[in-house]
């Protein structure tokens, strides 16, 4: 695979940021993860990974950070048109009940993450929005069988008038 | 798959050598071979070269056959405007209605109603039912697994319906133990049976379109009930064998699984409408025998049907499979020209082939085919054999007792017989993306699949099919 899809990580504090990658581990393989420490530093990674060609599937976004708040960060994204189709999730314990609402309605948000999480559950998350981001964006799921819900990929395959040839 | 437009110095390189193949009948004169059958030449480089090493995607190199026939073939074209000696020109018209042959209307109505069985889940309904009556046994699990898939992929695309059966095996083998190797046998099956059922119907898959479509152009015509009967018979025997080789190679250590595919019938109208439709249909054509009204015509009633209820509406339509439309017909198109400048029978009696037993020659054709497609699209190398197994056969030059519908079925069947490799076909590389195997674990059951394949077409193209042509 040239094109890779990322997963960027937007978070302030070193020790989640470093949670955050362990736990993300096993996804490396065949999604490379970025991190960035706040809003500005978000937006040059995706300027950078977008123009080498690359995407971001997902992004896992802090709400509490330096300068530019992530649900704000999030709905800016919305105007990269590669980036509103890269499938956000909050993770933090601090967005308000007005914060996520805002969130939900005008950047897409996919999913809500609350600290702490587990492992199993961030994975859970994770595979679920990365599978519904290949089927929407990728004209090939055969290399995310095995990291991936196979079983909603195929569904998708067979919904996808597939010929032999 | 990159465009013509951004290509990598691979795709370059192949577009060349391409080129080169196209050019070379140009410059030097082969003796025996007219100035017309220099041109097809041409263009059966160029074409084989483009397939075999798709630098493009293999529907463009169809698309580019028509057009460089019309161009320089045709009597509209800019080389031959009159008939000579050695060419009649064909009329462009000859070159582009392949697209409206009635194998490609036919392959049309068996899209609609694939397309209409997947909208209302048809497919994985009718799977459901027709697995209960299989147990629990793992192996009676994988029979029933296999059955199913054939009976599908006989009348959907392969691929679509191995998708379709994956979505059951995976939750399977998620709970089978690691190291059991019925985790194997099960992900085998499926695409297995997927690639030996697309031979049972004309519509099964497009290799079979290739060989109906080329012996229509010779005037014969097939009907959907010869083609069953010639080769069902053929996929129920490679299909039972299969599953043996595979109990044998991959012996389950479960003694039980368990299937748990939930769902059950849609029942509004449109899903009953479209369960009529198919029902109708696929009746009509399996009993074509009995009413004499052709596969093709009856394949025109799902397509009106659906579209006037609105069930295929403008985006169905638009996402329809029309590339394996325009595959086909550029196949069916470079037999017209191979046929009518001399070109084929040029390449046939270049060798001296009633040294050879008839028999010799059916394990060499089938040999060749099932070779071929282990590396390129089974439709592609059903399109390359057919024309010489077509002159072949007309020429003369095979002797007696060679027929013509024969050996265009030992290709064609042979084709769908290769599943070594995970490029094999579309079927074989969803099962490997599941990660459930390795390739050695492919090659072995697919080679012992393909000589078993091998050995069967020899003896029904020896003692079966002769019985029922003639």
């Amino acid at each position: 695979m040239d094109e890779k899809i990322y997963i960027l990580i937007v978070e302030d504090e070193l020790e989640v940021m470093d949670a955050l990658i362990k736990d993300l581990e096993k996804f490396e393989e065949y999604f490379p993860v970025e991190s960035a420490n706040n809003a500005n530093e978000a937006r040059e990674v995706i300027d950078y990974i977008l123009d080498h060609g690359h995407k971001v599937g997902l992004i896992l976004c802090d709400h509490v950070l330096p300068g530019q708040n992530g649900v704000d960060l999030l709905i800016d994204l919305q105007q990269i048109p590669e980036a509103a189709k890269s499938k956000k999730v909050l993770v933090t314990g601090q967005a308000g009940h007005e914060d996520t609402i805002l969130a939900i309605n005008k950047a897409d948000l996919d999913h809500y993450i609350a600290k702490p999480w587990t492992k199993e559950q961030l994975a859970e998350v994770v595979v679920s929005e990365l599978t519904d981001y290949v089927i929407a964006n990728e004209k090939n799921l055969l290399p995310f069988m095995q990291i991936l819900d196979s079983g909603k990929l195929s569904d998708a395959m067979r919904k996808n008038q597939l010929t032999d040839h | 798959m990159l465009s013509f437009m951004n290509a990598t110095y691979k795709q370059l390189t192949s577009i060349i050598i391409g080129l080169i193949g196209f050019l070379v009948p140009f410059l030097i004169e082969i003796p025996g071979l007219s100035d017309a059958g220099h041109v097809a030449l041409s263009i059966f480089c160029i074409a084989a070269i483009f397939w075999m090493l798709e630098p493009v995607p293999i529907y463009a190199t169809s698309m580019l056959v028509i057009l460089l026939q019309v161009f320089f073939l045709s009597k509209q074209g800019i080389l031959f405007p009159e008939a000579s000696a050695d060419y009649i020109p064909t009329s462009y018209t000859e070159f582009i209605g392949t697209l409206a042959n009635p194998i490609i209307i036919l392959f049309l109505g068996g899209f609609v109603l694939a397309d209409a069985a997947v909208k209302f889940d048809l497919d994985k309904n009718l799977t459901r039912v027709l697995l209960k009556p299989f147990g629990s046994n793992p192996k009676f699990i994988i029979l029933g697994l296999m059955v199913v898939t054939a009976l599908l992929s006989a009348f959907m695309s392969n691929t679509a319906t191995t998708a379709m059966m994956m979505t059951v095996i995976l939750p399977i083998i998620a709970r089978t133990q690691p190291g059991d190797p019925l985790r194997i046998g099960l992900a085998l099956s499926i695409p297995f049976a997927a690639n030996i059922g697309g031979i049972a119907t004309p519509i099964g898959t497009p290799p079979n379109a290739v060989v109906i479509g080329a012996l229509s152009t010779q005037g014969i015509n097939i009907a959907f009930t010869d083609w069953m009967l010639l080769a069902a018979p053929l996929v129920a025997v490679v299909l039972i064998a299969s599953w043996f080789i595979l109990l044998w190679m991959f012996k389950p250590a479960s003694t039980k699984i368990e299937l748990d595919i939930s769902g059950s019938f849609q029942k509004n109208k449109e899903a009953l409408f479209v369960y009529l439709i198919f029902g109708i249909t696929v009746l009509l054509w399996v009993t074509e025998s009995l009413h004499g009204v052709g596969s093709s015509i009856v394949a025109l009633l799902p397509v009106a049907a659906l579209s006037l209820t609105g069930i295929l509406d403008q985006d169905r339509i638009r996402k329809l499979p029309w590339e394996v439309l325009w595959l086909v017909a550029g196949g069916i198109s470079l037999g017209i020209s191979m046929e009518s400048t001399g070109l084929a029978e040029w390449i046939i009696t270049s060798i001296n082939w009633s040294i050879f037993s008839s028999i010799f020659l059916v394990i060499a054709f089938s040999l060749v085919a099932i070779i071929m497609s282990n590396f390129l699209s089974n439709t592609v190398s059903a399109t390359l054999l057919i024309p010489l197994a077509v002159s072949l056969a007309t020429s003369g030059a095979a002797g007696e007792g060679f027929s013509l519908v024969l050996i265009s079925l030992v290709i064609g069947v042979s084709a769908s017989l290769a599943m070594m490799l995970p490029i094999s076909t579309p079927p074989n590389a969803i099962a490997m993306s599941t990660g459930t195997m390795k390739t050695k674990h492919m090659t072995r059951a697919g080679f012992a699949v393909g000589i078993l394949g091998l050995i069967m077409v020899t003896l029904y193209a020896l003692f079966y099919w002769p019985l029922i042509l003639n």
